[in-house]
């Protein structure tokens, strides 16, 4: 410490200017912390291959093709389809990715650093969902409309001729990024509030995967619509619809439009990381 | 500076910190010293806000640590080595606790030099050795230029050259006006190191005096006395007119049984009862009394947990 002869004699950035805690500062730290891990390369090379891969080998075996041609009306819907597809197995690496994201500060006792850094602890916490939200959004719409790219010169051999103009088909496109982001938020709302990774990440698989299936069965036993409307509003379901392919065709009653579930997911979101956001101001870390 | 009143901790109902209140001054080093479950760890992290007061309050520089515009700059903390993601390397965590505050690369650069991690800097922690996890720690505490410094435990897993590096570089720090506080068991370090000590015991405060004081609250200079019948001398020594000052303390070393140690009473007067009573002395020596002692004398009765039973038996005194 050559320069140290004083207290604030040493401006760790070399600039006159003193460092001071800014929601600037913690959005950067963020996202250092997120692309300095394997965990976060892996799990977004996961969705990018997966969800390409996913893509190309649908458009290449699609029994469209045999099926005597795919109908005008349905062709937009069905490019659509082959570019989100793959979203309901990359969702879950944004899941683990997005519970891991504060698990592992609290699996590995970084959690400290970060709060003595941030004694406020809210801003880090809002810091890491727009860092993580943002980066996933990102990798989501390069991984779908690398998707529809790639498979652009594959579908006419399957009889769809794509075609992206009409903007509900581009605003599915869109959607799915953004399901892919908000799905990942939700599961690190509930990771901050489990603190487990193997909890956080078990629950929000379960609310994912599973509440959906149990609804199922129990409305075919029941026989009672009100549990499949209900279940219409689960996350993940109502996620979903924000890349529905039928969007922009005649929306069938019953499902929510695509802005309703965009805005029904965020308010799951909203919802866990007000509970999140409470916890973690009350709780010794 | 760093001030806390009435500051208490419950976890449930146990009592971690119990309404302790203490000053630590700028411009020198203050140790922190207990037993185990004392509640060194536990005021530390009340200090910087990681722990939620039960009640009282503590201040940093006058305002809670969490009031700070950048408490970077105010207080570097090292509350344990392992408050690090293993699968980061040291430069990435080091750049992203520094971001937060816009403590950029250069800044970085120097805390890997002075804390000797250059050449593992690249490395992921997860790989790292207690003694370099400690090292990183230290570098973290240091990244805002704080004008205080928290460190618990800092010595621990050092190497001895570690160890000296830690010693002089708090003593740099205080001689700048910083404020450092660094809890430690080693006493033997804190004699070295330290200007101030607080005792910490079953959560309160046992004692807060200078280094010196707190040597002489041990009962000033100790003889070593060594005879071939130290529980005859000993019975003899507690019969005195002094009787009820004197505190004989028997070895810690199990190869010589032979040797124990006398406060309350000086040489002259040892060899005088031996000689009266026929009791041979192969050895009797005047020597300082250490801060060991002094810890030891203030906290046996605060020891939260004792080894098997007999404790503290290597020091205890046996009347």
């Amino acid at each position: 410490m050559s320069t140290t002869t004083a207290q604030h004699s040493v401006s760790a950035d070399g600039a006159d200017r003193l460092p001071v805690l800014t929601f600037g500062g913690i959005l950067r730290s963020e996202w250092i912390k997120l692309v300095s891990l394997r965990s976060t390369i892996w799990c977004y090379a996961l969705i990018v291959v997966v969800g390409i891969g996913f893509g190309v080998l649908i458009a290449l075996t699609s029994p469209a093709a045999t099926a005597g041609g795919v109908p005008d009306a349905i062709q937009g819907s069905t490019a659509v389809q082959v570019a989100t597809l793959a979203l309901g197995f990359t969702a879950l690496a944004s899941v683990v990715l997005g519970t891991l994201v504060i698990t592992g500060e609290y699996g590995t006792g970084m959690i400290r650093s970060t709060f003595a850094a941030v004694p406020t602890r809210l801003p880090a916490l809002f810091g890491k969902v727009v860092v993580f939200g943002t980066t996933t959004f990102v990798v989501g719409l390069v991984t779908i409309f690398g998707t529809a790219l790639v498979t652009a010169p594959i579908l006419p051999g399957i009889g769809v001729t794509p075609n992206f103009t009409k903007p509900a088909y581009l605003l599915a496109l869109v959607g799915g990024a953004g399901y892919l982001a908000l799905v990942g938020v939700f599961a690190l709302a509930l990771g901050a509030i489990v603190r487990h990774s193997a909890g956080a990440i078990a629950s929000a698989l379960g609310v994912i995967l599973v509440l959906p299936t149990v609804a199922i069965i129990l409305s075919a036993i029941t026989q009672a619509e009100w549990i499949q409307s209900a279940a219409s509003f689960l996350p993940d379901a109502a996620g979903a619809r924000m890349f529905a392919s039928t969007a922009g065709e005649a929306a069938s009653s019953g499902f929510l439009a695509p802005w309703q579930g965009f805005l029904v997911l965020l308010a799951w979101d909203a919802a866990l990381l007000l509970v999140a956001a409470v916890l973690m101001k009350r709780r010794d870390a | 500076m760093i001030e806390a009143r009435e500051l208490s901790k419950y976890y449930g109902r146990k009592k971690a910190v119990d309404a302790v209140s203490f000053t630590v001054r700028p411009g020198m080093v203050t140790g922190f010293l207990g037993p185990n479950g004392a509640g060194k760890s536990t005021t530390m992290r009340l200090i910087v806000g990681l722990d939620r007061a039960t009640s009282g309050s503590v201040t940093v520089n006058g305002k809670p640590y969490t009031a700070h515009r950048a408490p970077l700059r105010e207080v570097g903390v090292l509350l344990d080595a392992k408050a690090i993601h293993t699968g980061r390397s040291a430069v990435n965590h080091l750049l992203a606790v520094g971001a937060t505050h816009g403590i950029g690369r250069k800044r970085v650069d120097e805390v890997i030099g002075l804390t000797g991690l250059d050449s593992v800097a690249r490395k992921r922690v997860g790989g790292f050795s207690l003694g370099m996890g400690q090292r990183l720690g230290i570098a973290a505490a240091l990244l805002g230029d704080p004008a205080t410094l928290v460190l618990d435990e800092p010595v621990n897993g050092l190497d001895p050259e570690g160890v000296m590096w830690v010693r002089s570089l708090a003593r740099q720090l205080a001689s700048e006006g910083r404020t450092i506080f660094l809890s430690s068991h080693l006493m033997s370090e804190m004699a070295l190191t330290a200007d101030h000590i607080i005792v910490l015991g079953r959560g309160r405060v046992i004692a807060d005096a200078p280094v010196a004081d707190i040597v002489a609250l041990s009962g000033g200079t100790l003889v070593r006395v060594r005879t071939p019948h130290p529980a005859r001398l000993a019975e003899l020594l507690a019969s005195t007119e002094l009787g009820t000052q004197v505190q004989v303390h028997a070895s810690s070393s199990t190869i010589e049984p032979d040797v124990f140690q006398v406060s309350g009473l000086d040489a002259a007067r040892i060899g005088e009862l031996a000689a009266s009573a026929g009791i041979a002395l192969h050895e009797l020596t005047p020597v300082a009394g250490s801060l060991e002692q002094a810890y030891m004398s203030l906290t046996q009765d605060e020891v939260e947990y004792h080894a098997g039973g007999t404790a503290p038996a290597s020091e205890g005194a046996f009347r």
